[in-house]
C-alpha cells in the first residue's frame, strides 16, 4: 500500500515535496498585467427583456471571476478596473474628466473581488449609478489614463494587455477630434506594447467594429482579420470563454528544433495546454507582525563546524550494502544525453498510438518563425499530410539541459472555429510522451467469465439513460477551491466559507431515479440472490501463511538477531515501514525521513558498524 | 519467458571445471562467456533491489565444499555463496575469485547440492519461485542413473530449471526472449558436439521437457543469446499493488473492483545524498536552516516564532496547519464512482492528465463481480462510450475526476482508468491560423512531405502480409536508468577511474533504425531543396536602432550585416544617428510632445512628468527595443532642455533615474545610455553646451581627436553602474592616452 501512497502527493508533505520537474514550469520574467477598460454609459445598463443580465453586469462577472482565477492560478499578475463614460471621475491626479479608475494596477486580493461583487446584479447597478454615473465619453482620455497606470508601476512588466468592453461602436458620436485623440492614445498605448483587445457586447442594430475600433485595437497576429470577424458577445458564456483565451499569455515553455535530419531544422515553441493546478506552497510568517520570513540553509561540517562549500561536498547512492560516491558535475553529466531538441525518427499510422500509453500530460507545438524563418510553410505542410494520412511523426524530445531524452508522438490537429465566435482548437501538434520498457508493468490479469449478450445490453440501456455531453471544463478541484474558499473567509472576515459545490460527486438521486428499474433488473441478471457486492469477500486475503513471521505483524517487536540478520543479508527490504520504524526507535536511529529507503539505510548506517 | 518477476530463490551453478577453458582459436573460451553471463546477472539484480536472494555453487573446483560431501561423493562441488541478496561483494568476488579450475565434476551431482540447497535455505520462508540456473559445457559424462528421482524431486519441491550452454539447444534458435533484437548468427552452432555433449543435451532436453512438455526447452539458453538479452539491466522492480474498490452507478449498483497501476512514469527510487568529500561520509555534513526577517539586519527568527500563512491575491492569510486540516476539502474515501457516461470522440487524449494509467478488472476470486464488470466493459465498447468517474484512491488523497475506457483483450477484459483535467488545469491558447497564404505549403512541397513520409514509415507489411513495427520504444529500456546504473556500477567496481562513455547499444537504441536513415536520405535532401530554412540568428540584433526609429527604407541591410555581435553591442553610430532623427522623426511620440508643447511653450513641470512617465512605460518593457526608444526621449530630452536653457529638471530625473538602475535591473539599458551618449561625443555632436557640467565639456574636447577610434565600452561590472559623466571621462581619457 505504501507504493501508492508514494504517487499521491500528500497535502501536507506538499512543501517538502521537492521540485516537480513536471512540464508546468516557466521562467519567471516578470509580471503580467491586465487592465479592465470598462464602458459606464447608459446602454451598458440596459436590461434584456428575458431577464438575462445586462452587458454591464456580464462584464462584472467576466471580471470577477478574472479576478478569482488570477488569485488561484497567477496571484502575482496585476489587474486593473477603470470605468470610462461616467459622470464622476476618480483617478490619481484627477486629471481626467469621465475617467474612474475603480481598482489600480496591482495584485487583486480578497477586498478586490468583493468591490466586484457589489457591482453585480440590480443593485449593482444602483450602486453604480450612485458612485460614478453615466456622463460623457473620451476614449482618448480613457486610455491615457490607462496608459499612466501603467507607467506608475515599477515593476517589470512582461505583459500588457488591456481590454475594452462596450456595446458602442461609436463612443463619440461623430466628434472628431475626440475621435482622433483615442485613435492617438491607442496608438501611443500599442506602442509601448500594450496590446489592445475589444470585447463588443451586444448592441441593438449590430456592433460595427470597422466604424472606430479597428482603429483602436491591437491588430491580430496573423492577417486573417480574425479579431474583426467576431460577431460581438451575447451570452456570459461566450464572454468568458473569449476573455479567458485572452487574457493569459501564451507562455512557451522552450523553444527548440525539430530536426528532421542534418541541417533541417524547425523551429518550434513548445506549450503547456494542461498542467494540474496545484494548491500554492504556505508561506513561513514571524508570529508576532504576520510577516513573511526568508529562509537561509547552511550546510556546515558536523565535527569542526565550518561552513563547507560545494567543493567540499560529493554525491552518494547505496546499493547492495555499498556507498558509491561522485563528484556533483559528474552526476550532472550523467543526466546529459544531448542538446535539448527534437529529432524525427520516423512516421506511424496513428492506430499504433495506445491509448494506454500515457505517461505525462501532453504539450502543444507550434512553428516559431522568428527564430527560423520557413518553418511554418513546413511544419504546416507536415502538420496537413499527417493529418491527411492519419499519421503521427515519432521523435526523440530531450525538452531542458540535462534531461534525458524520450520518445513522444506528434499527434496532428487541425484548426476548429466555432462559426465565426473564434478558435477551438489551434492547429500545430500535440506532444504525446511514451512509455519506456520500465514504465509499463506486468500484470496477472485475473481469467474471469464474460457476460452474456443479454447482460450486456441490460448495461446498454443504463449506459444510455446517465449519457451526458463531457466537457473538459466542467469540473472544477474542489480541495483547490475549498482551499481559496477558506482563504477568502479569513481574508474578509467572514463567518464562515462560501459552501463549494463538489461537481465530481455523482449525483446519486438523479442517478437512480433515471435508472429507476432497470437497475435492480441488472442485478437479477448478473447477481445471484444471496450476493451482496458491498461485503468484503469472506475469505480475508492472507498474503503470507505463517513463515513471513514478524513482518505481517507490526505490533510483534522484532528480535535484535532477526533484524542483524536482515543487516547482514540486506533483506531489510522485506520488512514493512511500521516494523522499520519500529526498529529505529528501539535502537534508538536518528530517522529525519520517512521513506522505507531512508528508514533502511539509517538501520543500516547504526547496525553495520 | 520472463525469467523471474517476482520474489525468487535463484541458485547460480556454474561449472568451472577444465574444459570450460578449451575454445577454438579467436574464439571466448565458455568459461568467459558464463562468467559474463553470471555478471550480468547479478548486477541486474544488485540495481534492480529485488528482494530475490541468490546463491551461487562452482563445480568441476579444485577443492569440495558442500554439505552432501561424504564418501568420496558430490566431489569437486563448491558452494560459495548461500542463499543472500545479491550485492556489490558477489559482484566483486565474482569478478576476482572466479577463475578456470582444472577439475571436472558431473552436472547432475552439482544439480543436486542445488536442490539440497534450495531445500534446506528457503524452509520456513516463503518465494514465488525456486530457480536453478546451470550453466556448462556438458563435457563431463554424468551417470543417468538418477535421473527420473532428480526429476521427481524438482517437480515436488517446484523448481524451475534454466540451462545456458556454449551451444544452441535446436535447429532454431529464436526460443529465448521475444527476439525483438539481435538474435542472429549463433557462432560455435554449427560445431560438432562430443559424445558427452550430445548424451548431456538429450539429458537436458529430457529433463526440461519432463518439467514443462510445452515450453521447457524455451528455458535453454546459449551464453551468447543470454548474454545479448541481458545487456539491459533488469527493469527496476515495482510489483503492482492491488487497490480494491467498489465501482458504483448510483446508490444501489457496486461492482467488487480491484485496480492496478498498468503504465507509470518511472522515477529512480533513490536520490542522492550529500556527503562530505574528504572523508565521504554522510554524517560529517549537517544542513542547516535558518529564517530571518527581511529587514536591513537579517534578524533571525526562532522556528517556534514561525507560523504558515496562505498568499490570497495580493493578501497573505496567516492560516495555521490545525485550522486548515480541519477546515480543508474532506471526503468519504476510496472511491470509483460514476458520474455519467459519455462518447469516446468527448474526451481528448492530449488532455489526459496524470502520470499513470490505472487497469480496473474484478476481483480473482469473484466470478458475479467478473460478470458484472464485463457487462459494463462490453457495454461500453459496443457503445464506443466511456465511463466518466470520480476516483479517490483513498482518504487522504484528493479525489480526480477521469475517464474509464474499456478495453478488450484476447485473453482479459477490463477497464483503463486515465485522469482528466479540472477546470483549474487548462489553458486555452489561440494561435494565429496556418492558413496563411505565407505557409501554405505548394503541391510540390507536399509531394515532397509525402515522400519523405513513406520513406521514413516505421510499420510495414512483410512478405506475409503482416504489419513490423520496426521501433516499439515501449521496448527501448529508459535510457535515463541504463546510464545511471552504468555509472554507478562502474564507480563501485572501479573507484578512482573516470565515467566510462555511454554503451554503444544504448547509443544506438536512440537512434533512427538504419534502414530508415538510409532510406530517407534521398527524400530529406528533396525536402530541403523545397523548403528554405533560414535560422534568424537572434531576432533582437536585427533591430538597429534605424529600424527602430523607422529609417530603414533607404539602406535595407547594410546595418542588419553589422549586427551580428552580442545584442548589447549595438552600433554606437546608430545610436548616435537615432538621435539625431529623433528630433525630427515620426515614429516616437515623444516628438508630438516636445514639438507640439515644448517647442512652443517653454519647459514646463508637467510636460516634463509627461514624458518621463512615458520613459519610465517604455522601460517596463524589458526590452531593447523599448530601451532605444527611451534613449531617444532621454536624449531629446537632453537636447530640448539644453536648448531652453532649462537643465535642472534634465538632471534631476537622470540621478533618480540612475538610482534606481539595480533596483529595477536596467543595467543593460543603462549602458546602451552610456554608450550611446558617448557616440555623441564622439562624433562632435554640439548637443552638450556650457551649463552641463565641466567634465562633459572635457569629454567633448576629448572626443573630437578620438573620432575614428569608437568602440564599444565593455563595462565589466554592470552591477555596480559608475557615474555616467565619470564613465565618459575614463573611457575618453583612455582614449585619448592610447
Amino acid at each position: 500500500m505504501a507504493e501508492w501512497n508514494a504517487y499521491y502527493r500528500n497535502e501536507d508533505d506538499e512543501e517538502e515535496q521537492e521540485e516537480g520537474e513536471q512540464s508546468g514550469e516557466y521562467k519567471v520574467t516578470g509580471r503580467d498585467s491586465l487592465v479592465f477598460l470598462v464602458d459606464a454609459s447608459k446602454e451598458m445598463f440596459i436590461k434584456e427583456e428575458d431577464g438575462k443580465p445586462s452587458n454591464f453586469d456580464m462584464t462584472m462577472q467576466v471580471v470577477r471571476s478574472v479576478y478569482t482565477s488570477k488569485i488561484t492560478s497567477s496571484y502575482r499578475d496585476l489587474v486593473a478596473l477603470v470605468f470610462y463614460g461616467t459622470e464622476q471621475s476618480k483617478n490619481p491626479r484627477n486629471s481626467f474628466k469621465h475617467v474612474y479608475v475603480y481598482h489600480d494596477l496591482d495584485e487583486p486580493g480578497a477586498k478586490r473581488v468583493q468591490e466586484v461583487d457589489e457591482l453585480r446584479g440590480s443593485k449593482g447597478a444602483q450602486l453604480a449609478a450612485k458612485t460614478m454615473g453615466s456622463g460623457e465619453t473620451s476614449l482618448g482620455d480613457a486610455l491615457w489614463c490607462c496608459a499612466n497606470l501603467y507607467s506608475d508601476i515599477k515593476l517589470r512588466l512582461s505583459h500588457k494587455r488591456l481590454m475594452i468592453f462596450t456595446c458602442r461602436d461609436d463612443p463619440h458620436e461623430g466628434d472628431s477630434v475626440k475621435d482622433r485623440q483615442g485613435r492617438t492614445k491607442a496608438s501611443d498605448l500599442r506602442d509601448t506594447g500594450v496590446i489592445i483587445n475589444l470585447m463588443h457586447l451586444m448592441k441593438p442594430g449590430g456592433f460595427d467594429v470597422s466604424l472606430y475600433f479597428r482603429d483602436i485595437i491591437t491588430p491580430p497576429e496573423d492577417e486573417s482579420d480574425l479579431g474583426l470577424q467576431l460577431e460581438p458577445c451575447a451570452k456570459l458564456e461566450d464572454l468568458q470563454n473569449r476573455v479567458r483565451a485572452k487574457e493569459k499569455k501564451k507562455r512557451v515553455l522552450n523553444r527548440l528544433n525539430l530536426c528532421l535530419g542534418e541541417g533541417i531544422n524547425v523551429a518550434v515553441g513548445v506549450y503547456s495546454t494542461a498542467v494540474p493546478a496545484r494548491k500554492p506552497p504556505p508561506i513561513k510568517l514571524y508570529r508576532e507582525t504576520n510577516e513573511p520570513v526568508r529562509s537561509k540553509t547552511r550546510v556546515f561540517h558536523t565535527q569542526t563546524g565550518s561552513l563547507l562549500l560545494p567543493s567540499e561536498l560529493k554525491k552518494a547512492q547505496v546499493y547492495g550494502k555499498k556507498q558509491i560516491v561522485m563528484e556533483t558535475d559528474e552526476v550532472d553529466s550523467i543526466k546529459k544525453f544531448e542538446d535539448p531538441g527534437m529529432f524525427l525518427i520516423g512516421f506511424k499510422p496513428m492506430e499504433k498510438l495506445k491509448l494506454h500509453h500515457h505517461v505525462r500530460p501532453a504539450v502543444f507545438l507550434y512553428p516559431e518563425e522568428d527564430d527560423v524563418k520557413g518553418s511554418s510553410c513546413l511544419f504546416s505542410a507536415l502538420l496537413k499530410r499527417c493529418s491527411e494520412r492519419n499519421m503521427f511523426a515519432l521523435c526523440r524530445f530531450t525538452a531542458r539541459r540535462n534531461y534525458s531524452p524520450r520518445f513522444v508522438a506528434l499527434v496532428p490537429q487541425e484548426e476548429e472555429s466555432d462559426e465565426g465566435k473564434g478558435q477551438i482548437t489551434p492547429a500545430g501538434f500535440n506532444v504525446i510522451y511514451l512509455p519506456f520498457a520500465d514504465d509499463i508493468r506486468t500484470l496477472d490479469a485475473p481469467q474471469l467469465p464474460c457476460a452474456s449478450q443479454e447482460q450486456v445490453d441490460k448495461m446498454k440501456q443504463i449506459v444510455t439513460k446517465l449519457r451526458f455531453k463531457y466537457r473538459s471544463d466542467a469540473f472544477e478541484n474542489p480541495a483547490i477551491q475549498q482551499h481559496f474558499r477558506n482563504l477568502e473567509a479569513l481574508a474578509l472576515d467572514m463567518v464562515a466559507p462560501e459552501d463549494i459545490e463538489d461537481l465530481i460527486m455523482p449525483k446519486v438521486d438523479q442517478i437512480d431515479t433515471r435508472l429507476g428499474p432497470l437497475v435492480q433488473e441488472f442485478k437479477d441478471l448478473v447477481y445471484p440472490a444471496n450476493y451482496n457486492p458491498e461485503t468484503k469477500p469472506a475469505a480475508k486475503r492472507k498474503t503470507a501463511d505463517n513463515g513471513g513471521g514478524a513482518e505481517k505483524k507490526p505490533k510483534v517487536e522484532l528480535p535484535e538477531d532477526e533484524l542483524r540478520a536482515h543487516v547482514q543479508n540486506s533483506t531489510l527490504g522485506k520488512l514493512t515501514v511500521p516494523v522499520l520504524k519500529d526498529a529505529c526507535k528501539k535502537f534508538g536511529v536518528r530517522t529525519t525521513g520517512t521513506k522505507k529507503q531512508e528508514l533502511i539505510d539509517a538501520l543500516i548506517a547504526q547496525l553495520s558498524s | 519467458t520472463v525469467w523471474w518477476n517476482q520474489s525468487s530463490a535463484l541458485v547460480l551453478c556454474m561449472d568451472v571445471g577444465f574444459s570450460m577453458s578449451n575454445s577454438a582459436p579467436g574464439e571466448e573460451p565458455p568459461f568467459e562467456l558464463a562468467k559474463k553471463v553470471i555478471q550480468k546477472f547479478v548486477q541486474r539484480q544488485v540495481f534492480a533491489e529485488t528482494k530475490d536472494e541468490m546463491a551461487l555453487v562452482l563445480f568441476g573446483t579444485d577443492s569440495t565444499k558442500n554439505p552432501l560431501e561424504q564418501d568420496g561423493q558430490y566431489q569437486n562441488i563448491t558452494v560459495h555463496r548461500n542463499l543472500m541478496i545479491p550485492d556489490f561483494e558477489l559482484l566483486e568476488e565474482i569478478a576476482n575469485q572466479i577463475h578456470p579450475e582444472s577439475q571436472q565434476a558431473d552436472w547432475l551431482d552439482a544439480l543436486v547440492v542445488c536442490m539440497d540447497l534450495l531445500k534446506k535455505q528457503t524452509e520456513g520462508k516463503k518465494y514465488d519461485r525456486l530457480v536453478i540456473v546451470l550453466l556448462t559445457d556438458l563435457c563431463t559424462q554424468a551417470s543417468p542413473d538418477e535421473l527420473d528421482i532428480i526429476i521427481d524431486n524438482l517437480k515436488t519441491a517446484g523448481i524451475t530449471l534454466q540451462f545456458f550452454l556454449p551451444f544452441p539447444a535446436g535447429d532454431d534458435e529464436e526460443g529465448g526472449g521475444d527476439g525483438d533484437r539481435g538474435g542472429s548468427g549463433h557462432p560455435g552452432a554449427g560445431k560438432g558436439l562430443s559424445r558427452e555433449q550430445e548424451q548431456g543435451l538429450d539429458m537436458v532436453k529430457h529433463v526440461m521437457l519432463s518439467l514443462d512438455e510445452e515450453d521447457g526447452l524455451d528455458e535453454i539458453y546459449s551464453f551468447r543469446n543470454a548474454l545479448e538479452q541481458l545487456c539491459m539491466f533488469k527493469r527496476i522492480e515495482r510489483r503492482p499493488t492491488a487497490w480494491p474498490c467498489q465501482l458504483t452507478i448510483g446508490s444501489s449498483l457496486s461492482i467488487r473492483i480491484v485496480g492496478y497501476k498498468a503504465v507509470m512514469d518511472e522515477r529512480l527510487k533513490k536520490t542522492w545524498i550529500t556527503v562530505d568529500a574528504q572523508t565521504n561520509k554522510r554524517d560529517d555534513v549537517k544542513r542547516e536552516t535558518v529564517y530571518c526577517l527581511d529587514d536591513d539586519n537579517e534578524t533571525e527568527v526562532q522556528k517556534e516564532d514561525i507560523i504558515q500563512g496562505f498568499r490570497y491575491g495580493s493578501d497573505i492569510v496567516p492560516f495555521s496547519k490545525v485550522d486548515q486540516d480541519q477546515m480543508k476539502y474532506k471526503h468519504d474515501g476510496k472511491c470509483f464512482a460514476v458520474l455519467g457516461f459519455t462518447k469516446q470522440s468527448n474526451i481528448h487524449r492530449h488532455q489526459f492528465i496524470g502520470n499513470q494509467v490505472i487497469k480496473v478488472f474484478a476481483p480473482k476470486d469473484d466470478e458475479h463481480a467478473g460478470v458484472a464488470l464485463s457487462a459494463l466493459i462490453r457495454a461500453l465498447d459496443e457503445l464506443n462510450m466511456v465511463a466518466i468517474v470520480r476516483y479517490a484512491y483513498d482518504r487522504r488523497c484528493n479525489p480526480q475526476v477521469g475517464a474509464a475506457f474499456p478495453c478488450i483483450k484476447q485473453h482479459y477484459e477490463c477497464l483503463m482508468y486515465i485522469q482528466l483535467p479540472f477546470m483549474e488545469d487548462l489553458s486555452h491558447f489561440t494561435f494565429p491560423s496556418l492558413e496563411n497564404k505565407k505557409f501554405v505549403p505548394t503541391e510540390a512541397q507536399l509531394s515532397a512531405v509525402d515522400s519523405l513520409i513513406d520513406s521514413m514509415m516505421l510499420v510495414e507489411k512483410d512478405e506475409s502480409g503482416e504489419q513490423k513495427d520496426m521501433l516499439k520504444v515501449h521496448h527501448i529500456p529508459n535510457p535515463a536508468f541504463q546510464r545511471h546504473f552504468q555509472c554507478l556500477h562502474h564507480r563501485a567496481v572501479n573507484p578512482g577511474t573516470p565515467l566510462p562513455p555511454m554503451e554503444p547499444w544504448l547509443k544506438a537504441a536512440l537512434e533512427r533504425p538504419e534502414v530508415i536513415s538510409e532510406r530517407c536520405q534521398a527524400p530529406l535532401e528533396e525536402v530541403k531543396r523545397k523548403f528554405p530554412l533560414t535560422a534568424v540568428e537572434k531576432k533582437k540584433q536585427l533591430k538597429t536602432s534605424a529600424q527602430i526609429f523607422g529609417k530603414d527604407t533607404g539602406e535595407p541591410d547594410a546595418k542588419k550585416a553589422k549586427g551580428d555581435e552580442e545584442e548589447e553591442d549595438y552600433n554606437l553610430a546608430d545610436i548616435a544617428e537615432g538621435s539625431v532623427t529623433s528630433v525630427r522623426s515620426t515614429a516616437a511620440v515623444i516628438v508630438f510632445i516636445f514639438f507640439c508643447l515644448v517647442v512652443v511653450t517653454p519647459v514646463s513641470f508637467p510636460v516634463c512628468q509627461q514624458l518621463t512617465h512615458r520613459i519610465e512605460q517604455l522601460l517596463s518593457n524589458k526590452n531593447t527595443h523599448y530601451y532605444m526608444k527611451s534613449i531617444t526621449c532621454i536624449q531629446a530630452f537632453r537636447e530640448q532642455s539644453v536648448k531652453l536653457g532649462k537643465a535642472d529638471l534634465y538632471n534631476s530625473y537622470l540621478q533618480s533615474l540612475k538610482r534606481s538602475i539595480p533596483n529595477r535591473g536596467l543595467e543593460v539599458f543603462w549602458d546602451l545610455l552610456v554608450q550611446g551618449m558617448i557616440s555623441l561625443f564622439a562624433q562632435g555632436f554640439r548637443i552638450f553646451p556650457p551649463p552641463f557640467s565641466s567634465l562633459e565639456m572635457t569629454c567633448n574636447f576629448y572626443a573630437i581627436s578620438a573620432k575614428e577610434e569608437v568602440a564599444a565600452p565593455t563595462t565589466e561590472d554592470t552591477g555596480d553602474v559608475d557615474d555616467l559623466v565619470c564613465d565618459l571621462y575614463f573611457y575618453l581619457t583612455a582614449l585619448f592616452w592610447s
